[in-house]
């Protein structure tokens, strides 16, 4: 049963299409994300179900009630923001306590300060925003929206601005608070890393479009089209005419290739290329080597095209700059797209 | 570390006392008696202040100043606070017709200004040429630069925009989105272009002479008048009107923010500049003057 459903919403500004034909729906209690680089239209989307945008075709639902024409303050959703938009006027307290007061509910004091304890903001209850750190100021954003228990909380890349060791705590918070209030969540990144950490359901946009849904492991290693296997997982991507010669074989059929950097191996060009019923080998020559820490990666080039190959840092360097090796590349590793 | 700071001491001493040496000498001049070839006065007198505090016309000017201003500034903020407001949170596409709007004024000399008011409000529907009332809007017009970039500049500031947003979303209206979010966070930014707006019309002359004169005569009008009267007598009124303004816009500061303990230190510095401003302006008035 369907508890949030997003039906062929289209919003254009000015003659630009930012939303085209959008559909889609979540279970309630999921964590959903809507992953794409800056200016897809994820961000549109999550105004439109906060209501701080129009869409110009289509509908929203909520619970089974029809929100679209609704105001924002009628919708019952929760919305974090980027910037957290704290209001400085007011402490921690009262920055939670805002939408109780203006909903004028009772024992608005007992409801402020569980949130205070979920949040772990105890002791802060009488700082003003600016003498908060940005992870605190996050924590505040985050109660403030929570308090007046939304029915959809929605969460506009709201770890953007942290640094990184903050940033990979706060998403386990997020998750662990998500999980607890068992709340149904939309979340938007740009950062692919993040989205796989946190979501139950992804949803990959590209140009206002959705273009895969999937669980996180299913979109990583079953990408649909070359712009998610080229935005999510660093894939090499081949047109077929380049494979079928690099591999000397036209087993393959379809338009392109895609493999991951961390299926394919290097061997030196002397060892024989393990089982040619399972794999291909191609030979090439290591034009450069990355390290990131925990990751090797290779860039080798063979007939003109680039090979990435990724390996865990754990024997040190294998072959250096302009060694010549064979590519292995495990034959039901290729994605054809 | 040590001789760069005593050197920054040394200029800001330098400038202090550049502001200050003319109002100290006015003040010295209110309260002379005979002061010809000595570098201090010979004597000491109050007899300029008692003249001058005796003078009906002084009190009758000075009210009709703060009338005007008053109404100028009180009319600027309840029309100007709202339209700006409206246009950058809801039609930011119009942002830029009304900055152009409200620079315009800077474009046009006061004496330009005031012929072309003259000109079309001696005859007409509106005939209020002569009036106090054609003075409240030109001096309303005077001002839009200083109130529109001051309220402009504070709701940017504080991203009103997200802040409505924000509000909306926990359930406000958008009027109380304004009234209890928005404003709490723009009303030093408004103080300061409206403290602004009253040091300049207190020292506003050309058009208060050109567009109303002798009719409804301000305190600038009235020193005018003075200046051929005495040099000390006006010393005084100058000194005068300054320590008004300065204790109005410090009542004014201490009221507002003594109960607030959230962006104080922003605030405070502005206020500074701020006062460096009427400093700087006084003093050029007070030149002209003497």
């Amino acid at each position: 049963m369907s508890y949030v459903t997003i039906d062929q919403v289209t919003k254009s500004y000015d003659n630009q299409v930012v939303l085209e034909n959008i559909s889609l729906t979540l279970k309630k209690g999921e964590f959903a994300t809507l992953l794409g680089q800056s200016g897809c239209g994820k961000s549109t989307l999550l105004r439109s179900i906060a209501g701080l945008e129009g869409v110009n075709v289509g509908s929203i639902l909520i619970d089974g009630k029809d929100i679209t024409n609704l105001s924002p303050r009628q919708r019952e959703v929760g919305m974090v923001f980027q910037s957290y938009a704290l209001f400085p006027n007011m402490n921690v307290f009262d920055n939670i306590a805002y939408g109780l007061k203006m909903k004028k509910v009772k024992n608005i004091k007992s409801r402020v300060n569980k949130m205070i304890e979920l949040v772990d903001l105890i002791g802060k209850e009488e700082s003003y925003p600016h003498q908060l750190s940005g992870g605190q100021q996050q924590r505040v954003a985050l109660a403030r929206a929570l308090v007046m228990e939304p029915k959809v909380l929605l969460l506009d890349e709201p770890l953007s601005a942290l640094d990184a060791k903050i940033r990979k705590s706060l998403q386990k918070e997020l998750k662990r608070i998500q999980k607890e209030l068992d709340i149904t969540t939309i979340f938007v990144t740009h950062d692919q890393e993040e989205a796989m950490t946190m979501s139950d359901r992804i949803f990959v946009m590209n140009k206002g479009k959705v273009v895969q849904s999937g669980a996180p492991s299913e979109i990583y290693t079953t990408p649909a089209n070359t712009f998610v296997a080229k935005f999510i997982g660093n894939y090499n991507v081949y047109s077929m005419e380049v494979f079928h010669k690099l591999v000397r074989s036209s087993e393959l059929k379809g338009d392109e290739v895609a493999i991951r950097p961390e299926v394919l191996q290097l061997v030196s060009p002397g060892e024989d290329c393990p089982d040619l019923q399972e794999n291909w080998g191609i030979k090439g020559v290591i034009k450069d080597v990355t390290m990131t820490g925990n990751v090797l990666r290779y860039e080798v080039e063979a007939d003109d095209s680039y090979f990435h190959v990724d390996y865990l840092h754990h024997r040190g360097l294998m072959f250096e700059q302009g060694s010549r090796v064979q590519i292995i590349v495990p034959k039901k590793e290729c994605i054809v797209l | 570390m040590k001789s760069s700071l005593t050197f920054h001491k040394v200029v800001v001493g330098i400038l202090v006392l550049y502001l200050l040496i003319p109002l100290i000498g006015t003040f010295l001049f209110s309260i002379a008696g005979k002061w010809d070839h000595t570098i201090l006065p010979e004597n000491y007198t109050m007899k300029w202040y008692i003249e001058l505090f005796q003078d009906e016309r002084f009190y009758d000017a000075f009210k009709r100043t703060l009338f005007l201003i008053v109404m100028s500034v009180g009319l600027s903020v309840v029309i100007m606070l709202p339209t700006i407001f409206i246009i950058s949170v809801y039609f930011s596409k119009w942002e830029r017709l009304l900055q152009a709007a409200a620079m315009l004024p800077y474009g046009i000399p006061p004496i330009v200004g005031a012929v072309g008011l003259i000109k079309l409000y001696s005859g007409g529907p509106i005939p209020i040429a002569g009036t106090p009332w054609i003075l409240i809007g030109a001096y309303f017009i005077t001002i839009l630069p200083f109130m529109y970039q001051g309220i402009r500049n504070s709701l940017h500031t504080v991203n009103a925009v997200q802040l409505v947003d924000a509000a909306e979303l926990l359930g406000a209206t958008k009027f109380q989105a304004f009234r209890t979010v928005v404003f709490p966070n723009i009303i030093s930014g408004i103080l300061v272009s409206t403290l602004l707006s009253v040091a300049l019309l207190f020292s506003e002359f050309a058009l208060a002479n050109l567009l109303v004169g002798g009719r409804f005569e301000t305190l600038q009008i009235y020193l005018a008048d003075k200046l051929n009267s005495s040099g000390h007598l006006t010393s005084a009124i100058v000194i005068t009107y300054y320590s008004v303004i300065l204790l109005l816009t410090g009542t004014v500061l201490k009221l507002t923010f003594r109960k607030d303990k959230g962006p104080i230190m922003s605030d405070k510095k502005r206020i500074l500049s701020f006062f460096k401003k009427i400093f700087r302006q006084k003093n050029t008035a007070l030149e002209g003057e003497n």
